[in-house]
């Protein structure tokens, strides 16, 4: 079993795909879960506290967004930790965690420059590409090692 | 520890929430169920859910699809009827990938069948300077 | 309770999604989320005319759709990104101008960083719901009956009695002690206008020490700053029909606010560098040997181009000053060059984000500074107008609404 990203990291279809083929998918959703459940966090909605927002500058600099910053303090430690990564782009509705288009920009890029087995698809937009879609992924998966 | 998950089936699935929701009830597993617009929400012990969730799949192996949530059911955090109404930003990405779902599954139940599709066909490439010339001539002479 | 809409990215991501609620419930008002529907996001460009790369903001801008189509959903609209972000501080001001042309509702626009708390946040959140809560109250244009105003400042607290709509008596004073002073100009006040304490009808407070003075004195109005300005401002400058700007440079932060019939409905609050503010004039005066109030007659015999001002700071901008000095060039030259800074800065920071429109009424001490009104004047190309009293604005503004408090 390899801890696949799917990017967006919210993506419905990617972490379904990635774990009916019997990997994990590191998925946005279970970085807010520990969150929410850390006793003694008391930061509604997400428990991100402007702590979080230090933690972000290891991945980006002071003069960033702080919103950058708090985003990639749930995002960045899911990249360290992926063995292997699936981003699909296009779609135009990336809201919340992926809501801010400079942080998927530089969580690509850290995932393209971190050497790990990647593959970059577009959302289909008809039954050819969604068969195809679907055939790249679960060959993708299948080569994991 | 406790988990919370996103059961969403397609539209074009035949097997409806009200049957998850009867299927889990029936599995005698120790799981709350909670039907949404989308299909069902449900939440319990992550071994239960594990369990739960293979029951699901078989259902409708390529109708349904399952995402993990950060929130319990109703927590007053991000509950909309807690938080000034509005939907949560997660719901619309939900409801953007649910209106492609039946194209998934028609590229699921293509690739369990062993279809060969040929990939799509590459978007036209630019047109050369020469044809649009001609375009360009013919349309302002 | 008040229900301002929220069009946001980023403030649950840099951890202060707590504190703009806090702020809000601290003024009596509660955060919403316009609903909108998926095709309202993913068509925002048809019904915005604007889409960007940012979901989050896209969201924004169809929720602002949904205000505007539906103004009964809020009383107010809160815009807000995060600072340094190109994408959102484009979005943010074209959300506040949508909003402002194409409805009532007053808007407030702000850029955060993960250091904003609920405290910096006040004052303007208080702003806007006083807007949207008393507009029969702001809308009032005649002070009636023998009431008073006091403005207990940063720097100064000022006082002034008025009677049937004429100003009878002024105090000014340094704030050392925040009662104290507001204390002392009261009396000042009182003593001019020759009327005994238990003769007035009704006392209004503002300023930084209104919440303070406002308990100490039993003040029948306790109210922030912007609200009070403006309606001291237009009913000094006898605009109280149709559009005005109103801009405060103030002694620690700085106020722009664009009014409609007496109404504020945008506004601007600066206050992160004394560069911009009367504090900086105040040291310029003290460094060039004269009184705060000789440095305006001196920087009008200036030219501000002669002196290199390159940085904005209070500190290196003092520096280029004595620099300039040292270097030979004149004392009403650096007058008019520190003049120009702090105008220019306001101009930069604040203004752009308003729509000014005419008359551009400068309130407030600095006012009186005639080099700071000229330089804006130079800056943006129209006349300004500083009216009698602008100095009084706040206890003006303050003795004029708390007369429709007696009256009801």
């Amino acid at each position: 079993m390899v801890k696949v990203m799917v990017y967006p990291p919210t993506s419905m279809i990617l972490s379904d795909l990635v774990e009916r083929m019997g990997h994990e998918a590191l998925v946005i959703s279970k970085e807010v879960r520990k969150k929410i459940n850390t006793p003694g966090l008391d930061s509604p909605p997400l428990n991100i506290t402007p702590e979080d927002t230090k933690r972000g500058l290891r991945y980006a600099a002071v003069d960033v967004p702080s919103g950058v910053r708090g985003r990639m303090a749930l995002i960045g430690p899911m990249i360290e930790m992926a063995d292997a990564a699936i981003m699909v782009q296009g779609g135009g509705c990336n809201l919340g965690c992926a809501g801010c288009e400079r942080t998927n920009e530089l969580a690509g890029f850290l995932l393209r420059t971190k050497k790990i087995p990647i593959l970059e698809m577009r959302y289909p937009e008809d039954e050819t590409e969604a068969k195809w879609f679907v055939r790249k992924i679960r060959e993708f998966l299948e080569g994991l090692e | 520890m406790r988990v919370t998950k996103f059961v969403v089936t397609s539209q074009d699935s035949e097997v409806l929430p009200s049957d998850i929701a009867q299927m889990i009830y029936g599995s005698g597993h120790d799981v709350d169920v909670k039907e949404t617009c989308f299909g069902v929400m449900i939440d319990g012990e992550e071994k239960e859910i594990d369990e739960v969730v293979k029951g699901i799949r078989a259902m409708d192996p390529s109708g349904i699809f399952i995402k993990d949530r950060g929130f319990p059911p109703g927590d007053p955090r991000r509950c909309r009827g807690h938080r000034g109404g509005g939907a949560r930003p997660g719901f619309y990405m939900i409801e953007y990938e649910s209106k492609i779902l039946p194209l998934i599954s028609k590229g699921l139940a293509a690739d369990a069948g062993g279809d060969e599709e040929e990939p799509p066909t590459e978007k036209a490439e630019w047109l050369s300077s020469d044809k649009l010339e001609a375009i360009i001539k013919k349309e302002f002479s | 309770m008040i229900r301002i809409a929220q069009l946001s990215c980023g403030p649950e991501y840099s951890g202060i999604q707590g504190e703009l609620e806090k702020a809000a419930e601290t003024v009596g008002a509660t955060l919403i989320f316009p609903e909108v529907d998926l095709e309202d996001i993913m068509d925002v460009k048809k019904r915005f005319g604007f889409e960007v790369a940012s979901g989050d903001l896209n969201l924004a801008m169809a929720r602002a759709t949904r205000i505007v189509e539906n103004p009964d959903v809020a009383d107010a609209v809160f815009v807000t990104t995060c600072f340094r972000c190109a994408e959102g501080a484009i979005v943010r001001s074209e959300i506040r101008k949508y909003i402002h042309e194409n409805s009532r509702l007053p808007v407030l626009s702000y850029s955060f960083t993960e250091r904003t708390g609920a405290d910096t946040l006040l004052t303007r959140m208080e702003a806007l719901v006083t807007t949207a809560k008393y507009k029969g109250l702001l809308s009032r244009e005649r002070q009636t009956g023998l009431t008073a105003g006091i403005d207990s400042g940063s720097t100064t607290t000022k006082s002034v009695v008025m009677r049937d709509n004429e100003i009878i008596g002024t105090g000014w004073v340094p704030t050392h002690n925040v009662i104290e002073s507001a204390e002392k100009a009261y009396d000042a006040a009182l003593e001019a206008a020759g009327v005994k304490r238990e003769e007035i009808e009704g006392l209004g407070m503002t300023g930084y020490g209104r919440s303070l003075a406002g308990k100490h004195f039993n003040a029948r109005l306790i109210q922030e700053e912007i609200t009070v300005n403006s309606k001291g401002a237009v009913f000094l400058a006898d605009a109280q029909k149709g559009n005005a700007t109103v801009i405060d440079i103030g002694g620690m932060d700085n106020k722009a606010i664009s009014v409609q019939d007496g109404i504020p409905g945008t506004f601007t609050m600066g206050g992160i560098c004394a560069g911009a503010s009367g504090r900086f004039l105040e040291l310029t005066a003290r460094r060039l040997g004269v009184d705060i109030t000789e440095l305006g007659k001196l920087a009008m015999k200036g030219d501000h181009t002669k002196v290199p001002m390159n940085s904005y700071c209070i500190v290196f901008g003092t520096q280029s000053l004595v620099n300039s000095l040292s270097a030979g060039k004149s004392r009403e030259d650096v007058a008019m060059a520190a003049c120009h800074s702090v105008a220019e800065q306001v101009f930069d920071q604040q203004l752009q984000e308003l729509d000014v429109k005419e008359p551009v009424i400068m309130v407030g001490g600095t006012a009186l500074i005639e080099g700071l009104p000229r330089a804006m004047e130079e800056l943006l190309g129209l006349k300004i107008i500083v009216p009698e009293y602008a100095q009084y604005i706040g206890s003006v503004g303050a003795s004029l609404l708390v007369s429709g408090l007696v009256e009801d």
